[in-house]
């Protein structure tokens, strides 16, 4: 309890629809250390973005079933008013949205967004909140953050607008940090920036962080830990190092597997996996990967597997039929 | 500062807006109109119940420059204290219908859920009904007439409008990650509201509000064609018209006046209304 930040509990997320009863997170259970960075990963539709609205407690009231329990830093988040969410918001958990171009509000100037959760939050006066919003500015390397404070967000490049969101996630030095597909919208080479800046912070902050992604490359040199998420649930968890070399899940390696490599030849077609992601709303009691999966037997399609620990200490995988435990696979790049 | 422009993109670098001469007319158009309405008194206007006996339906003259009704009045005179009523009308309506509207429309979109619901089934409702014989039947039984129970009748027959246009508006803006990131940020709703939500729907609000005072203003001609407006024989566009009726044949100038005055208020409001919105229509695309 001391050591981890973040304890989720069997945790569902079930959204009523006219479709019926969707689990878009069916059952999660992980931890997070404070000063770690474990990464999310699946594919789109996995359930990566719900169970971070999730643990931030940022579903909507209606329409929505929350069951389990997410202890953050002690307390319950599950089942908490928004009244109560709002005094541990900024201050012990934020979150950096995926696209900057519609996480700042367009019509206010960027200064202005970071000095009033400062304002709000922590009870600045006015001179101290612009004196912080500048510092917090430079430290996420805006250039000349004193004459960028007065700027709006059109005026700015996507690389230097998630800095800003970044910033402003930051005002109150949270103890977590979910990022939710931080990079996307940013091209390659300010992906790079982007990220390794999260990195930096973190370490100067001693906070922890989630990297939630669908690109491994994005995870794989910034985290200690993986968790694969397949409709909902995770399906692999283990690792960064075990996640990536000894996997025994059959959706992730087809999930490394469909990452271009630097070392493939020029014209490799990529690796695709077969078919889509299951609708959430018809899964049957079978393992969800198992119309998509090679090695599926008529025992996938029937029970579902459950969390299985592997020889690693702190791995565990879903999986009737694993990968053979000392097959030593290919790295990624 | 030279040393991160590539970072920036310099707003002086894109191409200047502009709202146009003709955006700039229409402004000077409508501001001569309401200083006329504000001014009328100390304006050098004859008493636009005067009736000069030796000028009846008169043409234009240097000494009526509009010419003269079928009672002798002038009509230069009896425009600009028409406009009176028009205006007042006009711009009374609107904060009536944007005083309920604009919050219900906002609190609506913003809060979704079981009140949304009902406060968009009640205003539907409202909105089926066509508001023009609603507002001549209440305004048929509140007597005596008066220019506050146009005003309120009005006002309140324009809420629907108000509220469906702020609300739509309201939920574009509501489903962006800011405001989201706002909330998370500790922002409380009222300060989401105000500070997140207003500005951002505000240029279509604005452009709205003109159009719905040009709406008003029409709707008040109509009424006091109808006879149901300010009682005569104190003027308005609309009984302006309806009076010079009767004399057409004779007095053509008489219908055209005041016709002609209303025409381009509600030309030059419908056009900056309309110019204000694509000029506030910012666009990532146009980085």
């Amino acid at each position: 309890m001391s050591t981890q930040l973040l304890v989720v509990d069997d945790l569902h997320t079930t959204f009523r629809t006219a479709a019926g009863l969707v689990a878009a997170v069916g059952g999660v259970s992980f931890d997070l250390a404070t000063n770690e960075t474990v990464g999310i990963v699946g594919e789109s539709g996995s359930g990566k973005t719900v169970l971070a609205r999730t643990i931030m407690g940022l579903q909507p009231r209606s329409n929505v079933e929350v069951r389990g329990s997410v202890l953050l830093d002690g307390h319950q988040v599950v089942g908490a008013s928004e009244r109560e969410m709002r005094e541990r918001w900024a201050t012990d958990v934020s979150m950096v949205f995926q696209d900057p171009m519609t996480s700042l509000n367009p019509v206010m100037r960027i200064g202005r967004q970071i000095d009033e959760t400062l304002r709000v939050r922590l009870g600045m006066d006015k001179r101290a909140a612009r004196a912080r919003a500048i510092e917090l500015l430079a430290m996420v390397g805006m250039p000349s953050a004193e004459h960028r404070y007065r700027a709006y967000p059109t005026q700015l490049s996507g690389g230097m607008r998630q800095r800003v969101v970044i910033a402003t996630a930051l005002a109150c030095s949270p103890k977590l940090l979910i990022a939710d597909e931080p990079t996307t919208g940013l091209d390659v080479t300010i992906q790079a920036q982007i990220l390794n800046l999260l990195d930096d912070l973190k370490e100067q902050l001693h906070m922890s962080v989630i990297l939630i992604t669908h690109d491994l490359g994005v995870v794989a040199t910034r985290t200690s830990r993986i968790i694969v998420m397949y409709a909902g649930r995770i399906v692999e968890m283990g690792a960064t190092r075990d996640v990536f070399f000894r996997h025994r899940m059959p959706y992730t390696r087809a999930l490394l597997e469909s990452s271009p490599k630097v070392s493939n030849p020029s014209h490799t077609r990529l690796r695709v996996i077969p078919g889509r992601p299951p609708n959430l709303s018809t899964l049957t009691s079978g393992c969800a990967f198992a119309p998509r999966c090679s090695s599926a037997s008529e025992r996938c399609h029937q029970e579902r597997p459950s969390l299985e620990p592997a020889e690693e200490p702190g791995h565990v995988f879903a999986c009737w039929h694993p990968l053979a435990a000392t097959e030593l696979h290919e790295a990624p790049r | 500062m030279s040393s991160v422009l590539d970072d920036v993109v310099d707003p002086e670098a894109l191409a200047p807006k502009r709202l146009g001469a003709l955006f700039w007319i229409c402004v000077g158009w409508l501001a001569l109109n309401v200083l006329g309405a504000i001014f009328a008194n100390v304006l050098p206007l004859v008493n636009p119940l005067y009736q000069n006996y030796n000028a009846i339906n008169a043409g234009p003259s240097l000494h009526h420059w509009l010419g003269t009704d079928d009672l002798g009045r002038d009509i230069l005179s009896r425009i600009v204290y028409g406009s009176r009523v028009s205006i007042t009308v006009g711009i009374g309506a609107m904060v009536i219908g944007f005083g309920i509207g604009l919050p219900l429309g906002m609190l609506a979109a913003f809060r979704r859920g079981r009140l949304d619901s009902l406060l968009t089934a009640f205003m539907y409702v409202f909105l089926a009904f066509p508001a023009i014989i609603a507002v001549i039947a209440v305004l048929s039984f509140w007597t005596p007439r008066s220019l506050f129970k146009i005003i309120v009748v009005i006002g309140l027959a324009s809420v629907p409008l108000v509220y469906r246009v702020i609300r739509t508006a309201t939920l574009a803006v509501a489903a962006r990650d800011f405001v989201t990131a706002a909330k998370v940020q500790g922002a409380t709703d009222r300060r989401i509201l105000v500070k997140e939500l207003l500005p951002n729907i505000a240029p279509i609000a604005v452009s709205f509000l003109l159009i719905g005072v040009a709406t008003v203003v029409t709707l008040e001609g109509v009424l006091a064609f109808l006879g149901l407006s300010v009682n005569p024989p104190t003027p308005s566009w609309g009984n302006m018209i309806n009076e010079s009726r009767t004399v057409m044949a004779q007095n053509p100038w008489l219908v055209l006046f005041p016709s002609l005055a209303l025409c381009l208020f509600l030309l030059c409001l419908n056009f900056i209304g309309d110019r204000l919105r694509t000029y506030f229509d910012v666009t990532e695309v146009k980085l």
